[in-house]
């Protein structure tokens, strides 16, 4: 009884036709699941990727920028956008809060794509097709994908990864053939700065005009990530805008009093470096990220800010 | 100090009795807690009203998420533990101290916990999936809370080895308590290895461990997180039987095949958390497909069983009281007036074909591709731990008012349509969740309008339409919950008190009659349902593979 002791010989009692019935229907369903799914490994052609390499942040996001500008053909709304070969290996690198690079995919082509975080744990939501994959740091997830319908998908961040978790969107567009480029707005995308590939880290760079520096600043302002967070046309969500930035007054917090300060060369560099140091009044809950910029990237990044007035 | 119940005759020791009281006073609270945060989120994520800004709305889906899944539930599990080993077994309560010691680190944590919350020290969700950091307040919070609720399953043990030892109990434990028994047993393993994850995490975020790996931490996480709900479905499913006995007087047809089915969780379900884990690099699809499955779908198995030998034990019951006519006579004839009946029913209706079905379909390795972070995960947990958990526990309660409270409970008419409410509510609002997610909608999102993204996304248009249907289900099971929150307060508080047995306005079944001979079937009309529920599931696992088969090709 449920809440008395069985009643006598309950232990001997044998079960009854119906229930035991039920219960044979039950386990074969069980086991047809089990089979299933292991067919499905051999039959089907979705099935979660076995290859993983362990990696770690810095070294990504290294992998990341190289792979970026290597190959990148121009910008949409901040992104650089990438045409990659068919059945090469593909860096897409998840960061608060943007996916990077945007893809352009040949349909019933395959792509190795090697997904990671450069911080937080994201999710990897493939719309309108709706695939989704665990993004992890230091984890270099590589799914082999064939695109196998045309038309522009988003990448979504479905696990949480701060305040700007929403806006985290990324963009894959699958062409039939180049033709098609002409509808996503692709056909006339300008290719990255000629200088560049030359923001390279060690050069010198003392001797480049502010034209050069702007533009290689743009770059790193888009490459890094800074475009994820702080939008150019004065629209302020997630981040302070840059535009009108240099040159004005800042109204930041060091966790013990507030002031104002001059935003200047110093001041962007410390911004950079020591995000945590000042923080800007209204922003104190949008952390800003920590991101390695070289002393070069810096300055250039510097001079684009600077150039938007 | 014992009383002797004037109406199950049922010895009950005074200090149990406290303890079950305290217990449940702090699950109805965090309950109330809980469902004040829900709605708030579903009018946010109802776009047209848009409520809350993104950092509340984040951080209320962690406290929703914890003061539902873990604070209610725990809270009131503990209180059935208690009320199951002792009273149940006429056994006093082994040490009022440690009762107090339990009770005491439970509620220090569950404050802790919500306070950091609140202060936006922990904006991580319940999960809190490194490197994401919360406040060393609020994962010490989780340790205390897990410790006090540790210590109260301890305390379950000792009262039941003690009533075995002074043979207070009888020879074998009664099913309710065994399945109690298999509860606790889960539930020691669970809080271990919440130990084993939260304890480094409290250092680390203390500075004190230089890093934790992110892969690592959400595959022991789930150990916890998934093996408590087998916590939750042992409890649930010794108070369906429990139930039945009560209001109908019946008992598992077939002890020896519910009892085999409760060792089934205990056995294979620490494996289970896999399917949290289906579609991340790091673990092998070997080992994804071995765990995910229960060894098998053993523990799967074990609910098929319970899903039959549950409702059979009504309908047999039922039969046995002349109630015999066709298949479903004993059906349309029970006591649909017993509010703890209702719920019950519509609780095993509701975990099996909405949970259940689901749970099984979106944690196979492949068709979890097509669901997993998306909006349905929460609409298939709606199904299992709020229809079926939480509706059980609330429909016990009307039980407990009477016997433990010794209150009548207040405005009984509004308590027998509750469970209705509740039910239709949940429903609605988890099958919205679930097309929405299969329509590619995340969960534990702000703003499905992107804003401040650098592109945007439109889903397909039919999601305005489940988006409405989610409101209105919210809605509907928030002011259900809010009605029993009021009812249970009044009652506890001001309901007039009960002095005997005439006072009880839901009735307590004798003994069903027992079966004359019968040859065959004994349950034809549950034999029926559950052919039933495998067709629904044959249907949408169907619909799931071909939606998969249309995806791109991955590997
Ligand atoms: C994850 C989002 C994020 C990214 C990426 C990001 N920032 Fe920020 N940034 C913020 C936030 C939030 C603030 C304001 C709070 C604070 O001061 O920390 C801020 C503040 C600043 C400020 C001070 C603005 C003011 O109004 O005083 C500067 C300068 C700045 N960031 C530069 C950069 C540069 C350069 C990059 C790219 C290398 C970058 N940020 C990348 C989020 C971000
Ligand atoms: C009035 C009843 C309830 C309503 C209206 C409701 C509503 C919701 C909604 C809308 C979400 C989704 C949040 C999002 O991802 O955007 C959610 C998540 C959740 N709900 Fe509820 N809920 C209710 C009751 C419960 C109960 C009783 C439980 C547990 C027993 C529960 C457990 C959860 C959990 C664990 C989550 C996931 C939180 C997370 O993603 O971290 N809910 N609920
Ligand atoms: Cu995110
Ligand atoms: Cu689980």
């Amino acid at each position: 009884m449920s809440l008395l002791a069985p009643s006598e010989g309950w232990f001997q009692k044998k079960v009854a036709k119906d229930e035991r019935m039920w219960i044979l229907i039950a386990f074969a369903v069980c086991i047809f699941l089990f089979v299933w799914m292991i067919m499905w490994h051999v039959v089907g052609r979705q099935n979660p990727s076995n290859t993983t390499y362990k990696t770690n942040p810095t070294e990504f996001a290294q992998l990341h920028d190289a792979y970026v500008k290597k190959n990148m053909i121009g910008m949409d709304n901040g992104i650089p956008v990438v045409k990659p070969e068919p059945g090469s290996d593909v860096i897409l690198m998840g960061q608060m809060w943007r996916w990077s690079p945007a893809l352009i995919l040949k349909k019933d082509e395959w792509y190795n794509l090697h997904i990671s975080s450069k911080d937080l744990v994201h999710g990897f939501s493939l719309q309108p097709s709706n695939m989704n994959f665990q993004i992890y740091p230091s984890y270099d997830y590589v799914l082999k994908f064939k695109p196998t319908a045309a038309g522009e998908c988003k990448i979504l961040c479905n696990e949480y990864c701060g305040i700007g978790h929403h806006a985290m969107i990324g963009k894959i567009v699958v062409i039939e053939s180049d033709a098609d480029l002409a509808k996503y707005g692709y056909d006339k995308l300008s290719a990255a700065p000629a200088d560049y590939s030359s923001s390279a880290t060690e050069e010198d760079i003392s001797g480049w005009s502010n034209e050069q520096l702007v533009k290689a600043g743009e770059t790193v302002y888009n490459l890094k990530g800074c475009s994820g967070c702080h939008k150019t046309d004065g629209t302020v969500q997630i981040a302070p805008s840059f535009k009108g930035l240099y040159g004005s007054k800042s109204k930041v917090s060091d966790g013990k009093s507030t002031f104002e300060i001059q935003v200047d060369d110093a001041y962007i560099e410390t911004s950079v470096t020591e995000p945590q140091k000042h923080i800007v009044v209204g922003f104190e809950k949008t952390q800003m990220a920590k991101l390695d910029l070289s002393a070069n990237e810096l300055k250039q990044v510097t001079a684009f800010i600077k150039s938007l007035q | 100090m014992f009383r002797t119940c004037d109406i199950t005759g049922f010895k009950v020791d005074l200090n149990s009795e406290k303890f079950i009281r305290l217990n449940a006073v702090m699950a109805v609270v965090s309950l109330l807690l809980a469902i004040v945060a829900a709605i708030l989120l579903v009018f946010t994520r109802y776009q047209p009203v848009h409520l809350l800004d993104a950092e509340w709305y984040y951080r209320l889906t962690t406290f929703h998420g914890l003061n539902a899944l873990i604070f209610w539930i725990v809270f009131f599990e503990i209180a059935g533990l208690y009320f199951g080993s002792t009273v149940v077994l006429n056994q006093k309560f082994c040490s009022p101290l440690l009762g107090w010691v339990s009770f005491v680190l439970m509620v220090a944590g569950f404050l802790l916990v919500d306070v950091m919350i609140m202060m936006g020290k922990a904006d991580v969700m319940m999960t809190s999936y490194v490197p994401l950091k919360a406040h060393p307040l609020y994962y010490l919070g989780i340790i205390l809370f897990a410790v006090g609720a540790l210590l109260g399953v301890s305390l379950f043990f000792a009262n039941v080895v003690n009533a075995k030892r002074e043979k207070n109990a009888g020879e074998t434990l009664p099913l309710f308590t065994y399945g109690l028994v298999a509860a606790a047993i889960i539930a020691v393993i669970t809080l271990a290895t919440g130990a084993i994850i939260y304890i480094p995490t409290f250092l680390w975020s203390l500075g004190l461990i230089e890093a934790m790996d992110p892969a690592v931490y959400k595959l022991v996480w789930w150990g916890l997180g998934h093996s408590s709900q087998q916590i939750n479905v042992s409890a649930m499913v010794s108070i369906w039987y429990l139930t039945t006995f009560l209001a109908l007087g019946g008992t598992s047809i077939n002890e020896r095949v519910s009892r085999s089915a409760f060792v089934l969780y205990i056995l294979f379900i620490c494996l289970a958390s896999a399917h949290h884990l289906l579609t991340d690099p790091a673990t092998s699809s070997a080992w994804k497909v071995w765990n995910t499955s229960y060894a098998m779908y053993l523990a799967v198995l074990a609910s098929m069983i319970h899903a039959f030998a549950v409702p059979s034990s009504m309908e047999s019951a039922q039969r046995r009281w002349g109630f015999n006519k066709g298949l479903f006579e004993w059906l349309a004839k029970a006591p649909w007036s017993n509010p703890a009946f209702t719920s019950v029913v519509l609780a095993c209706i509701g975990f099996g074909f909405i949970g259940g079905t689901t749970g099984v379909i979106f944690g196979m390795e492949q068709t979890n591709i097509i669901v997993h972070n998306t909006l349905a995960i929460p609409g298939h947990f709606k199904g299992t731990v709020v229809i079926g958990t939480t509706l059980t526990f609330m429909g016990i309660t009307y039980y407990l008012i009477p016997l433990i409270f010794r209150r009548k409970i207040v405005a009984f008419k509004l308590a027998q349509i509750q469970p209705w409410l509740f039910f239709f509510g949940i429903a609605i609002l988890a099958v919205s969740m679930i097309a929405l997610g299969q329509l590619g909608v995340p969960r534990r999102h702000w703003d499905s309008s992107f804003s401040g993204g650098p592109f945007t996304h439109t889903f397909n248009p039919s999601v305005d339409f489940f988006w409405t249907l989610m409101m209105l289900g919210g809605s509907l099971a928030f002011i259900a919950a809010l009605i029993w929150v009021l009812q249970v307060v009044v009652s506890v508080f001001f309901g007039p008190k009960i002095t005997g047995p005439q006072d009880m306005q839901l009735p307590l079944s004798p003994l069903a009659p027992a079966a004359k001979e019968h040859k065959g079937y004994e349950a034809p009309g549950t034999l029926v349902l559950t052919l039933l529920f495998l067709a629904t599931f044959a249907v949408l696992f169907f619909v799931n593979w071909k939606w998969l088969a249309a995806t791109w090709w991955v590997k």
